[in-house]
C-alpha cells in the first residue's frame, strides 16, 4: 500500500507527459485528478492506521541495492502519518489554485506530481540511503517550480534555494555513510547497513554522536529553517508561483522537523539531550526574530515566509522540550501550519492573481469589495495566531505546556512570538482588508470564485475539526512520540519532567468522545 | 629445449585489441587502395568495434579471465583488464556514433581519424591489462600519441593546433615522468613487473626505501597527468577547449580509464605494502582536485573548460576511492563506467550543438536550448546531474560507492571534503541547466541532432538513468572485477 502511494503521484506524471504539448487544455485538470489518487491511498493509509501501535505500520520490505545492504524499506507511523496526508491533500489543492500558470503547463504538472512523490517517499522511507534520495531529489522539482514559474527574480532565489539545501545534505550523506560503517564495524562480517531500525540497535559514543547529530541537524535546520539558517526562505517564497509556495512552507519545510524529530532524537539520544540548550535556543531565536522581521514586511508574501520562520520555531522547540506534550504539540504544529500558512499562501496567491501586486501599501478596505476573501483571511490569520478553537491554539499550547517543565525561560520567552503573531496578523489584516476602500484597482476587485471558495473550504474545515477535535491526529501519534521519549529516557540519565503528562488530559478526553 | 622456439602468444586473450589494431590498419590501407565513402569507413569501423565488443564479452563471460600472464608477464588477463577493455570499447562505440560529423567534416581523411580511434582504444586496454610498468608505458604511448594527433586532427585553426601541441608537449613530459619513476622502481627493487615488485615487497623489509618512494611518486605523478587530477591538470581545460568537438568527448573518457586502471594497478597490486605511504599523498591529489576543480568550474565561461574542470573534480572522486586501497576497488570502476558515459554524452550534445569540427563552446550558446530542442537539453541534462551526482542517477550511485569505499579504509576526512566539494560542484551543473531552460535563445531555429548522435545519446541518457534507480546489475559486475 505505502509503494502504491509513493509511485501513484510518479504514475500520474509519466501519464501526463505523454499527452502531447499540443494538448495544453488537458494537462492541468489531469495532473489534477491524478493527484486526487494519492489522496484516496493516503485516506485509506490513515484509516486504517492503528491508533494503539507505537512502532512502524504497513511496512514494506524490498532488498534494492545489495551489496549495500540498502533496502527499499518502507513504513508509516504516528510522525509521518499527519505529514503525508497534509502532503497528499495540498497537491489537488495548490494544483487547482494553478490556473495563472499559462506557459509550459506540461512541465509544470509533471513537476508537482513529481515532487508529490519525493515528499511522499521522504516521509515513508525507513532506510536512510532511500530517504536521502528522496530528499536530495526534491531539490529538482521544486528548483524548476521556482526557476521557470517564479516571479521576476526567480532564478536568484531558485539557485540560492538549491545550494542552501543542497550544501546543507551533503554532510548528511557523510554522515549517513559514517552510520553505516559504524554498522559493519559492530556486526558480525561487517556488513553495511542503512536500515532505520536496525541502525537504532547501535552503541554510537558519545563524541561520534556530537558530530553526526551535528551533520544530521544542519541538513534538517536548513530545511526548517532554522535561524540563522533562513535567509533562503524568504527568496524562495517570494519568487515562487502560488503552488510552490504552498508546497513549500506546507510540506518542504516540515521534512526539516521531520528529519530532527525522526532520526537526531532517536539515533543520538545522548547528543540529543545535551544539545537541547542549543537547538531550543535557536527555535526561541527564530520565533522572536521571525516574527519580528513579519511584522515590519512590506510585501504580503514576505510577511507570510517569515511568520513561517517563526512557528517553526515553535516546532522545534516543542520537539527539544523533550516531553511528551511538547512533542506531540510540535507534530501536529507541524501539519498544522501546512494548513494554515498553505491557505494563506493561496489567499495571497489569489489577491496577487487579481492586482498584480504583494505590497502592503497598494491595498486597503478590501474587505468591503471581497467580503469572502477577507472571511477566510481572518480566519486563517486567527488559526495562525493561535486562536482557542481553531487548530493553531491546540499545537502551540501543547508545546508552550510541554516545554515550560523542562525549559521555562525559553518558554516564557516563546510565549511573546504568540503576542507578536497577533500584532503582525492583525495588523496585516487591519492595513490590507479594513478602513476605507483604496486605489481605483481595488475598487474593481472580485470575490472568490466557486473555485476558489472551493480550493480553501476544505482547509477551513480541517482548520476547524483538528481545532475543535485534536484527537483524531493526537490519538495517533501519541504512542509513537512516547515511544521516542521512552526511548531516550532508557538511552540516558534523560528523565521527563512529570508535569508534561498533561498532554493525556487531551488525549484521553478526545477518546471519551470516540466512545 | 630448443633455442629458437616460437613464445607461447596468447592470442585469444588479446583477440579483441588484435581486432582493433587489424582493423586500424586495415582502415588505413583499404582507404589507399580502395578509395571508399566515409559512410563505408565509418561504418566498417563501427562494425570492427561491435566485434571488438563481442569478442570483450566472450572473454568475460565464457573464458573467465583468471589472471593468465602473457607475453612472459608482460600482460594479465584478469576481470578488471576485461572491464576496462568493456568500458573503452562502449565508450569508442559511443562516440563513432555521435562523432559521425566530424568523420564526414574530415573528409579524406576520416580514415586517419577512426584508425586513430581504434589505435588509441586498444592502446588505452593494454594499459589497463599491463603488468609490467614497461608494457605499461608502452600503452600509455600508443594511447596517448594517437590521442595528441586526434587532438589537432581537423588542422583547420589555431585553437585546435594550440591543443594538439600543448597536449604533446605536455605530455611527452609527463610519460618521461612516467618511465624515469619506472626506472627508479627498478632499482629499488630490481624488477619491472607488478607481480615481481609485489610480492619483492612482500617479503623483504626495504631498511631505506627512498628510491623506490620517489618512483612511486614520479609514476603517480605521471598517471595523474594522465587522468588530469590537480595540480597536474593544467592542460585539460585547453585541450578540450581547442580540440574538436566530436572527440574531446572521446579523448577524456578513454584516458581516464587507462590511467585510472593502470593507477589502480599500479598502487594497489604492485605497492599495496606501502599503501600507508602513497594514501596520504593520493589523498591529497584527491582532495585538491576536488576543490580545484570545481571552484576553477564555477568560473569558467565555456562550456568544455567548464566540462574539463569538473573532469578534474571527478578525476578526485575516483581517486578518493582508489586512495582507501580496498583490493579491487569496485566502487572505482563503477565510477569510472557511469562517469565516462556521463562525458562522451554530455560532449555529443557539444558536439551536435556547435558542429562537431569546431573549437570553443561559450555558454552563452547554450540560453534556451530547451525551447530550441528538447531532446538535446534533456541529454545534457540529465548527463550533468548524473556528474553532479543527484540521486537517481548513476552518478550517485557512483559517488555514494566511493565515499563508502573511503570511509571504511580510514579516510573519514577525504570523505567531508569530497561531500562539501559535491555539493558545490551541484552549482556549476546548476548553471548550464538554468542557462538551458530558464534563458531565453539567442535565435529560434530548432536543432536537429543526426540519426546516430541521437542513438548514442538515447542509450547513454538511459544508462545514467537506470544505473541511478537499479545499480545492482553494474555493482555486481564490478564486484567481480578484482585484480589479480
Amino acid at each position: 500500500m505505502l509503494t502504491l502511494l509513493v509511485l501513484t503521484p510518479l504514475l500520474g506524471a509519466v501519464v501526463v507527459s505523454l499527452i502531447p504539448a499540443r494538448r495544453g487544455e488537458l494537462h492541468m485538470p489531469l495532473g489534477m485528478a491524478l493527484s486526487v489518487a494519492p489522496l484516496g491511498v493516503a485516506g485509506a493509509v490513515f484509516f486504517s492506521f492503528d491508533k494503539g501501535e507505537a512502532s512502524f505500520q504497513m511496512v514494506e520490505k524490498v532488498v534494492w541495492w545489495e551489496p549495500w545492504g540498502i533496502a527499499w524499506h518502507l513504513g508509516v507511523d504516528g510522525i509521518s502519518l499527519g505529514l503525508v496526508a497534509l502532503t497528499t491533500l495540498l497537491f489537488p489543492l495548490s494544483l487547482a489554485a494553478s490556473d495563472s500558470i499559462t506557459h509550459r503547463r506540461k512541465a509544470f504538472v509533471v513537476a508537482m506530481l513529481f515532487l508529490e512523490t519525493g515528499l511522499i517517499g521522504s516521509f515513508l522511507a525507513l532506510d536512510l540511503v532511500v530517504f536521502f534520495v528522496f530528499f536530495e531529489v526534491i531539490l529538482v522539482p521544486m528548483y524548476l517550480i521556482i526557476g521557470i514559474w517564479g516571479g521576476e527574480r526567480r532564478v536568484y532565489a531558485a539557485v540560492k534555494f538549491f545550494i542552501y539545501t543542497a550544501l546543507g545534505s551533503a554532510l548528511l550523506l557523510a554522515a549517513i555513510i559514517a552510520l553505516a560503517v559504524i554498522h559493519a564495524s559492530q556486526t558480525v562480517g561487517g556488513a553495511l547497513s542503512f536500515d532505520f531500525p536496525t541502525l537504532l540497535a547501535l552503541d554510537i559514543s558519545p563524541t561520534a554522536q556530537m558530530w553526526l547529530f551535528g551533520a544530521f541537524a544542519l541538513a534538517f535546520a536548513i530545511k526548517v529553517p532554522l535561524f540563522p539558517f533562513h535567509t533562503w526562505l524568504p527568496d524562495a517564497h517570494v519568487e515562487a508561483p502560488t503552488a510552490g509556495s504552498v508546497l513549500l512552507a506546507g510540506v518542504l519545510l516540515k521534512l526539516g522537523t521531520y528529519g530532527l524529530l525522526r532520526f537526531n532524537l532517536t539515533l543520538f539520544p545522548e547528543a540529543t539531550v545535551s544539545l537541547v540548550p542549543v537547538l531550543a535556543g535557536l527555535a526561541v531565536v527564530g520565533i522572536i526574530y521571525g516574527a519580528v522581521v513579519a511584522i515590519v514586511q512590506p510585501d504580503l508574501k514576505k510577511l507570510v515566509a517569515y511568520s513561517s520562520v517563526s512557528h517553526l520555531g515553535f516546532v522545534v522547540l516543542g520537539i527539544f522540550a523533550l516531553t511528551s506534550a511538547g512533542l506531540q504539540g510540535a507534530v501536529i504544529q507541524n501539519v498544522n501550519h501546512g494548513l494554515t500558512t498553505g491557505a494563506l499562501f493561496l489567499l495571497v496567491g489569489m489577491l496577487y492573481d487579481r492586482r498584480h501586486t504583494k505590497k502592503i501599501a497598494d491595498f486597503g478596505g478590501l474587505a468591503g469589495r471581497v467580503p469572502l476573501m477577507a472571511g477566510f483571511f481572518l480566519f486563517m490569520a486567527f488559526a495562525s495566531i493561535g486562536l482557542p478553537g481553531l487548530n493553531g491554539f491546540v499545537g502551540e499550547f501543547l508545546v508552550l505546556v510541554g516545554s515550560f517543565p523542562s525549559l521555562p525561560a525559553f518558554a516564557v520567552v516563546a510565549a511573546f512570538g504568540v503576542v507578536l503573531a497577533a500584532i503582525y496578523m492583525l495588523w496585516a489584516y487591519q492595513r490590507v482588508f479594513t478602513g476605507p476602500l483604496t486605489g481605483t484597482a481595488n475598487r474593481k476587485l472580485v470575490d472568490l470564485s466557486p473555485k476558489e471558495t472551493a480550493i480553501l473550504a476544505p482547509l477551513a474545515v480541517l482548520v476547524l475539526l483538528l481545532g475543535l477535535y485534536p484527537g483524531i491526529l493526537l490519538d495517533r501519534t501519541a504512542p509513537s512520540v512516547e515511544a521516542i521519549l521512552d526511548r531516550i529516557e532508557q538511552t540516558t540519565d534523560y528523565e521527563a519532567p512529570s508535569p508534561s503528562r498533561l498532554a493525556d488530559v487531551f488525549v484521553s478526553a478526545s477518546e471519551d468522545e470516540d466512545r | 629445449m630448443s633455442p629458437s622456439a616460437f613464445p607461447d602468444i596468447a592470442w585469444g586473450g588479446l583477440a579483441p585489441e588484435l581486432v582493433m589494431v587489424i582493423g586500424a590498419v586495415a582502415l588505413l590501407l583499404g582507404d589507399v587502395q580502395l578509395k571508399p565513402s566515409v559512410k563505408a569507413l565509418w561504418r566498417s569501423t563501427l562494425v570492427i568495434l561491435v566485434i571488438a565488443l563481442g569478442l570483450g564479452v566472450w572473454q568475460w563471460v565464457v573464458t573467465e579471465p583468471a589472471g593468465e600472464m602473457a607475453f612472459g608477464g608482460m600482460l594479465i588477463f584478469d576481470p578488471s583488464a576485461a572491464l576496462a577493455r568493456l568500458v573503452v570499447v562502449v565508450v569508442s562505440i559511443l562516440a563513432i556514433l555521435s562523432g559521425r560529423s566530424l568523420f564526414f567534416h574530415l573528409g579524406n581523411r576520416a580514415a586517419e581519424g577512426l584508425a586513430l580511434v581504434l589505435l588509441a582504444s586498444a592502446g588505452f586496454v593494454l594499459m589497463a591489462a599491463s603488468q609490467n610498468l614497461v608494457m605499461m608505458f608502452l600503452g600509455l604511448e600508443m594511447g596517448s600519441i594517437s590521442l595528441y594527433i586526434l587532438a589537432g586532427i581537423t588542422g583547420d585553426g589555431v585553437r585546435s593546433d594550440e591543443a594538439a601541441l600543448k597536449y604533446l608537449l605536455l605530455g611527452a613530459v609527463a610519460s618521461a615522468v612516467f618511465i624515469y619513476g619506472a626506472a627508479l622502481v627498478f632499482a629499488g627493487t630490481g624488477s619491472l613487473g607488478l607481480a615481481e615488485v609485489g610480492s619483492f615487497l612482500t617479503r623483504y623489509l626495504l631498511l631505506s626505501p627512498a628510491v623506490l618512494l620517489i618512483g612511486i611518486g614520479l609514476i603517480t605523478v605521471g598517471l595523474s597527468f594522465k587522468v588530469a587530477a590537480a595540480p597536474f591538470h593544467v592542460w585539460a581545460p585547453d585541450v578540450y577547449q581547442g580540440a574538436p568537438a566530436g572527440i574531446v568527448g572521446y579523448m577524456a573518457a578513454v584516458a581516464k580509464v587507462g590511467g585510472f586502471a593502470a593507477l589502480a594497478r599500479v598502487l594497489l597490486s604492485g605497492f599495496g605494502t606501502f599503501r600507508a605511504d602513497w594514501a596520504l599523498v593520493v589523498g591529497g591529489v584527491a582532495a585538491l582536485s576536488m576543490l580545484v576543480g570545481a571552484v576553477m568550474a564555477i568560473i569558467s565561461v565555456d562550456i568544455r573548460r567548464l566540462l574539463a574542470y569538473s573532469g578534474v573534480a571527478h578525476a578526485g572522486f575516483i581517486l578518493t576511492g582508489l586512495a582507501s586501497g580496498s583490493p579491487g576497488s569496485p566502487s572505482v570502476w563503477f565510477y569510472l563506467t557511469v562517469y565516462t558515459v556521463q562525458l562522451v554524452a554530455a560532449f555529443a550534445v557539444i558536439s551536435a550543438l556547435g558542429g562537431a569540427a569546431a573549437s570553443g563552446s561559450p555558454l552563452s550558446d547554450y540560453r534556451g536550448l530547451y525551447r530550441r530542442s528538447p531532446f538535446l537539453a534533456v541529454a545534457l541534462s540529465v548527463a550533468l546531474l548524473g556528474m553532479a551526482g543527484l540521486p537517481l542517477t548513476s552518478g550517485f550511485v557512483a559517488k555514494l560507492g566511493v565515499f563508502l569505499q573511503a570511509w571504511r579504509g580510514g579516510l573519514e576526512w577525504l570523505v567531508i571534503v569530497a561531500v562539501l566539494a559535491s555539493a558545490v560542484a551541484i552549482y556549476l551543473y546548476l548553471r548550464v541547466i538554468v542557462t538551458m531552460y530558464m534563458q531565453s535563445p539567442t535565435t529560434d531555429d530548432a536543432l536537429r541532432c543526426d540519426r546516430p548522435t541521437f542513438w548514442a545519446l538515447g542509450a547513454a541518457t538511459a544508462v545514467t538513468v537506470v544505473l541511478g534507480v537499479f545499480p545492482q546489475p553494474l555493482l555486481t559486475l564490478v564486484e567481480s572485477a578484482v585484480y589479480l
